[in-house]
């Protein structure tokens, strides 16, 4: 019995068999048990991102218009048109703007979170909690509870400032000014994304061994040094995170401008043109480029900062 | 030993799981198509519409008389659209019956995405009845038949005006800009006017309805753009809307106002005075219904104010038709034959009993249960409804909306918008709109 198990268990982790069998028949003996168990997960993988992922790369350089049939190879004409419109120009520096000011501050905020939360205090588990509602909020109805907030009518951010005598007219938040109403979406969309960021960033920062905060106090460190010379560096890893899922959702960001600022060109991100060419003109040629231009940044940007941000730690 | 073969056993039984899983996922994933059955009993159908389901009364009544189970998911329009051309284009079975919106209909002639409804209806014998066929015919093909009698009108609150000390309703453009500045300046309401300036599709329907207004059309027979010159009705309308803006007549507020709620919900709370191009139907199902209003009994619908012409009402309505992926066409056809016909809406707009009343159905599709309706005392301004639906509603485009429609729209209401948020000027807009709309129908 004991034996026919280290049979079983030397064959399923792939060890050679028996000493004296043939290199011949050792070679052939594949173990297929790990290849069978990942095999559907590897099959959703190719069908549901490789293969689209493929598709939309090819489908790019082809005319592919429902309007306009037949299919046909069109190289990088579906690139030129695109970005030859005002409106896609004019959404992919909104983008830009979402993007920055988004990771910029959905860092900075997730990791005072992530410092605060470190320290132990009274309901802290309620906060964590509280804290995690924005984030679990789709896009959609976190940007229709903003509208309420911002609406120039009846909002209640024109009602509070009025009533503690900054402002003395109503005044129009998100569509008027270009920048303001991108920040004002963006800020939004920060709100939600605060949270996991904040959650990354503790769960590297509980990583860190209490004894170096203890050796550094001992060699007199405390306050902000510490945060500055043991807290943040040693986060870096979750920081990295944190900004990259910033970057993935800033730069495909969809739900927040379309429902504070509709379909206008002064919010609209590079993703709400995407869906617009695709599904309104029926140009899916274009709407392939433009989904590719998306993808091909949000990799190129992600590496970037995780080139700058992160950074191996070992306690 | 025993054990070892065992688990080599068991290892290929893993396997065969493994790849029995995956086999069913490309099976899953890659299946798109429908068996179509001509049934028409027995079988169960889905109506996917941006609209809350009729009475359980009545689709049980249907039912009862056809032996077709209705199943109505109700999915908001910008939803729905998309999800009518994603099902489309991947030739995707997802539903039998959906929503043929008057806009898309000459795409969906062109690219044959829903069935033609006088293949399974006798559509000249409707014609006579249903004044707004005509827009959702294109190409020869009737792509939807009407669900309801959506068209545009004015809508004053006579409560605000009379404080004004206007009585008579104004018949002419003037007539109206002068009324709403004197509303204005005497302090009965600091914005009078509702025009709903947040860039989406209601915002182009405003500018077609005040187009038609002063006399003319957005484009010309040829589908070309009609409005680039300034004396043309749509320069006129669109530097009217602006300089409505710039005169406080409509508040500043409104560039992220829609058609629908927004719009609605300020006439209804007594915010504004009027609306030039509101939905008919309003002042029964909103602004005289008590939960939803501070103004009962004070919007009327008025005469569209013109330059000068005739009033025009242009129509606005949502059709329902078939699309070509449907598993259950035949079964689809009796049940949109059902739900559009005179009788049954008739009852949905209260004829029928408590149960079978559909209190968000707007107005019936039928001059004659309009007019039944008028007689029969169930709706607010009944004869005035009735006497525009006869005379004077068009269609926007009466060839039927261009195939390129949605990017012509997209153009209208992104560049209004910013005209009305001061990005623009009213004839940067139009010129913009008009650069748009001479690519668009020239092909390129």
């Amino acid at each position: 019995m004991t034996r026919a198990l280290a049979e079983a268990h030397s064959e399923r982790a792939g060890a050679p068999h028996a000493a004296g069998a043939p290199l011949a028949r050792r070679r052939r003996r594949i173990d297929l048990l790990p290849y069978a168990l990942v095999a559907p997960f590897a099959l959703f993988v190719v069908l549901l991102a490789i293969v689209p992922a493929a598709w939309t790369i090819g489908l790019s350089f082809f005319h592919d218009a429902a309007l306009d049939p037949p299919v046909r190879f069109a190289g990088f004409q579906n690139f030129i048109t695109a970005f030859s419109s005002s409106s896609i120009l004019q959404s992919s520096g909104n983008t830009v703007v979402y993007m920055v000011v988004g990771v910029v501050l959905s860092t900075i905020i997730g990791t005072a979170a992530a410092l605060l939360l470190q320290t132990s205090f009274r309901g802290r588990s309620v906060v964590i909690a509280v804290l995690i509602l924005p984030w679990a909020l789709p896009g959609i109805v976190a940007g229709l509870i903003w509208v309420n907030v911002f609406d120039a009518n009846t909002g209640l951010l024109n009602s509070v400032l009025t009533s503690l005598h900054v402002i003395t007219d109503y005044r129009v938040w998100v569509g008027d000014n270009r920048l303001l109403t991108v920040f004002l979406i963006e800020l939004v969309q920060v709100w939600q994304m605060v949270p996991l960021s904040a959650l990354l960033i503790l769960a590297a920062l509980q990583n860190v061994p209490d004894e170096l905060y203890e050796a550094a106090r001992l060699d007199g460190c405390s306050g902000w040094a510490l945060i500055r010379r043991i807290s943040v560096p040693l986060a870096r890893p979750g920081i990295a995170i944190a900004a990259v899922q910033s970057v993935v959702a800033t730069l495909n960001i969809f739900d927040q401008p379309y429902a504070l600022n509709g379909q206008a060109d002064a919010g609209a991100s590079l993703t709400m043109q995407t869906y617009f060419v695709s599904f309104q003109n029926l140009d899916f040629g274009q709407g392939y480029a433009l989904a590719l231009v998306i993808a091909v940044a949000t990799v190129i940007v992600s590496f970037g900062v995780l080139k700058l941000v992160y950074r191996q730690v070992e306690y | 030993m025993k054990l070892f073969a065992t688990a080599a056993r068991r290892r290929r039984g893993v396997l065969a799981l493994g790849l029995a899983a995956g086999l069913v996922a490309v099976a899953s994933g890659c299946s798109n198509s429908a068996a179509v059955s001509d049934k028409t009993s027995g079988v169960t159908i889905n109506v996917v519409e941006s609209a809350e389901a009729p009475p359980k009364a009545m689709l049980d009544q249907f039912t009862k008389q056809t032996g077709i189970t209705v199943k109505w998911t109700n999915v908001d329009w910008d939803s729905l659209q998309t999800k009518i051309t994603a099902a489309a284009t991947a030739k995707t079975y997802f539903a039998d019956v959906t929503d043929v919106d008057w806009s898309r209909v000459g795409q969906f002639a062109k690219l044959g995405w829903f069935y033609d409804m006088s293949d399974y209806v006798d559509v000249d014998k409707l014609k006579a009845d249903l004044p707004q066929l005509n827009s959702f015919t294109a190409d020869g093909k009737v792509v939807g038949l009407p669900g309801d009698a959506m068209f545009m009108v004015t809508t004053v609150n006579t409560k605000m005006f009379a404080e004004a000390g206007i009585t008579k309703m104004p018949t002419t453009i003037d007539e109206y800009t002068q009324d709403l500045k004197t509303v204005k300046a005497k302090g009965v309401v600091q914005y009078p006017l509702n025009i709903p300036f947040a860039a989406a599709e209601g915002l182009s329907t405003y500018w077609y309805e005040t187009t038609g207004a002063f006399g003319g059309s957005v484009l010309t027979d040829k589908d070309e753009p009609a409005f680039t010159s300034p004396d043309s009705a749509g320069y006129k309308a669109a530097e009217w809307m602006i300089q409505a803006v710039k005169d406080g007549l409509v508040s500043p507020g409104e560039i992220n106002t829609t058609d629908s709620q927004g719009q609605q919900n300020l006439m209804a709370t007594g915010k504004v005075a009027s609306t030039f191009s509101d939905y008919a139907g309003n002042v029964g199902t909103l602004y005289n219904v008590k939960d939803t209003s501070t103004v009962t009994g004070q919007v009327k619908y008025i005469p569209t104010p013109t330059s000068g012409g005739e009033p025009k009402n242009l129509d606005n309505p949502d059709g329902m038709g078939i699309p070509v992926t449907a598993k259950y066409p035949k079964a689809a056809a009796k049940f949109i034959e059902w739900y559009t016909s005179a009788a049954v809406q008739e009852k949905f707009a209260g004829l029928g009993s408590a149960d079978q009343l559909y209190s968000t159905f707007s107005l019936p599709a039928h001059l004659t249960a309009v007019e039944a309706l008028a007689n029969g005392d169930k709706l607010d301004q009944g004869a005035t409804l009735k006497q525009m639906f006869q005379n004077s509603t068009a269609p926007i485009f009466p060839g039927g909306a261009p195939t390129w429609y949605s990017s012509l729209s997209k153009a209208v209401y992104t560049n209004l918008h910013a005209a009305a948020a001061g990005s623009e000027t009213a004839d940067q807009a139009i010129k913009k709109i008009a650069s748009t709309a001479k690519q668009l129908a020239s092909g390129s």
